[in-house]
């Protein structure tokens, strides 16, 4: 295969079509960078399960008047309780100050809660967290000095799926994006193989094969999926380099979002460029069977 | 070398047969003209051993191969053996008269040594030394069909086609067309070659094959454009 004669062939054809080719690029960047955004959200909330769901389970928060022998008979189940993988005790005055770190930010609302207004509660890892009944039932509600037993699961649950449908959401738009991509990348191919019908057409005459016909086209179009793939990673490195640590730095320190690492960004880089060319390539490829001859 | 047996090519938009029922061989080394009106089917019969199209039935066979029975990745391969020359020469605008020659060596991955060999010679042959990297739209009619015909032949093809080489040429650049065709044929080349020339048929007494309504009317061993002419 003459390398010289095929990449040129690519880079007057790229250069021909420039802006189809512009658009081409672009719509397969963005839709990638979606892509890249839906994988990125994915990773996040597998993060964030590992940091809520290891921590609390259920909570059982207790009455202000308590007594001593009640927490220890409370304390004392939990201890024997095969359901119970692990528990904390957290006081008044501990859920006072892990409630001033969480809203550091809202000085007033502090300022009007009193250092007793927060419960002292259990707070309970089990074995296995859908078993959060066993443990409602072993505490009933009013008595013993317990004022409520809450499944924070629940809370999670809630919370996890409206991450959930954020990353549904950003995929379904790269699907629709990426499906315009293909569109585009099929014309973009026709147009060229159009503009180029002269040469195809003399080429197909003089017996050169097919592969050599359609590999000009099929590597514009690659070539074209690799930028919007390279365009697609420098968004997503903008998006955390601009947005997603400076703007989220709060919470994140807090720990309450997980940080986006530039781990997760390598590791999506090769999926996103890999998608990019392939897809192309394909969509090249399908185009000049079904559409075009060479 | 060339064989038509029954071969009858109807296409789906027409009613009546572009080739209708039409055997006969064609030897190597011969030079033929194929004659007949527009429509009469000489169009078809070129594409159909170019395997552009295939037949609706019969059998065409090329260099002893069957092109019914050829595999679609087969074809480039024949089409190696063939060289084609149209009327409207079908060269690249953008490419110099060597680049047009080389451009069909090229994309079948001769090598450059090769190349580099072949085009000067096949360039010297039709008469277009010293012209060499002049663009298409720099040269005359005649010339621009000798850089096809260059490029027709620089991989020395067992059989050159040619569809109305003179369609768009003088009487006297036509006359040059044809003795380079011959000389082509003198190689050993079969040379078919459709037309609407009579002059040209009746001076140089060749095989006349003649298409009509996609019938062959005549197929005549030394013969002339219009019967009793």
């Amino acid at each position: 295969m003459r390398v010289n004669f095929v990449l040129s062939e690519v880079a007057a054809g790229l250069r021909r079509n420039l802006t189809m080719t512009v658009a081409m690029i672009l719509t397969t960047g963005i839709s990638l960078g979606l892509m890249g955004t839906g994988l990125l959200i994915a990773n996040m909330i597998g993060d964030m399960r590992e940091i809520y769901y290891d921590k609390v389970q259920v909570s059982i928060y207790l009455t202000d008047d308590v007594t001593d022998p009640q927490r220890d008979a409370i304390a004392a189940a939990l201890e024997g309780s095969p359901e119970v993988q692990d528990y904390i005790y957290e006081s008044k005055a501990e859920a006072y100050e892990r409630f001033t770190q969480q809203f550091q930010e809202q000085p007033a609302l502090i300022a009007n809660t009193p250092q007793d207004a927060l419960p002292e509660s259990f707070r309970v890892e089990l074995v296995n967290p859908e078993r959060y009944e066993v443990i409602a039932q072993q505490f009933p509600i009013g008595q013993n000095g317990v004022e409520d037993v809450r499944d924070e699961g629940d809370f999670l649950d809630r919370l996890f799926s409206l991450l959930n449908g954020a990353r549904n959401a950003t995929i379904a738009v790269a699907v629709v994006q990426a499906l315009a991509a293909l569109l585009l990348i099929s014309n973009t191919i026709q147009l060229a193989a159009f503009n180029r019908r002269n040469e195809t057409n003399i080429m197909r005459l003089v017996g050169a094969s097919r592969w050599y016909t359609q590999l000009p086209f099929i590597l514009e179009a690659a070539l074209a999926g690799l930028i919007g793939a390279g365009l697609a990673i420098g968004g997503l490195v903008l998006t955390k380099v601009l947005f997603v640590d400076k703007t989220l730095a709060g919470p994140i320190k807090a720990g309450i979002i997980p940080p986006v690492d530039w781990s997760a960004i390598a590791a999506i880089s090769p999926i996103i460029a890999a998608a990019g060319v392939g897809l192309a390539s394909v969509a090249a490829y399908v185009t000049l069977r079904l559409y075009v001859r060479l | 070398m060339i064989e038509l047996q029954h071969v009858t090519k109807i296409y789906p938009t027409s009613p009546r047969p572009a080739l209708d029922d039409v055997s006969m061989q064609i030897d190597k080394g011969e030079f033929v003209f194929l004659i007949g009106s527009s429509g009469s089917g000489k169009s078809t019969f070129l594409r159909l051993l170019l395997k552009e199209d295939n037949p609706t039935k019969g059998v065409v066979t090329v260099n002893d191969k069957n092109l019914g029975t050829m595999s679609k990745w087969q074809v480039p391969k024949l089409r190696r053996t063939m060289g084609c020359v149209f009327q409207d020469f079908r060269l690249l605008r953008n490419k110099t008269v060597a680049e047009n020659v080389a451009f069909a060596l090229e994309v079948i991955n001769k090598p450059q040594r090769t190349i580099k060999r072949v085009v000067p010679e096949v360039l010297e042959m039709v008469g277009l030394e010293g012209k060499e990297s002049r663009l298409p739209n720099e040269l005359s009619g005649g010339e621009q069909q000798r850089v096809a015909i260059a490029r027709a032949f620089v991989n020395r093809p067992l059989v050159l086609l040619a569809d109305e080489p003179t369609g768009n040429l003088d009487p006297e650049t036509s006359q040059d067309i044809m003795l380079l065709l011959e000389r082509i044929n003198r190689t050993g080349t079969t040379v078919v070659m459709a037309t609407h020339d009579y002059h040209i048929v009746d001076s140089m007494r060749r095989r006349v094959i003649e298409l009509n309504d996609g019938i062959v009317s005549r197929d005549q061993s030394r013969g002339v454009y219009g019967v009793g002419r």
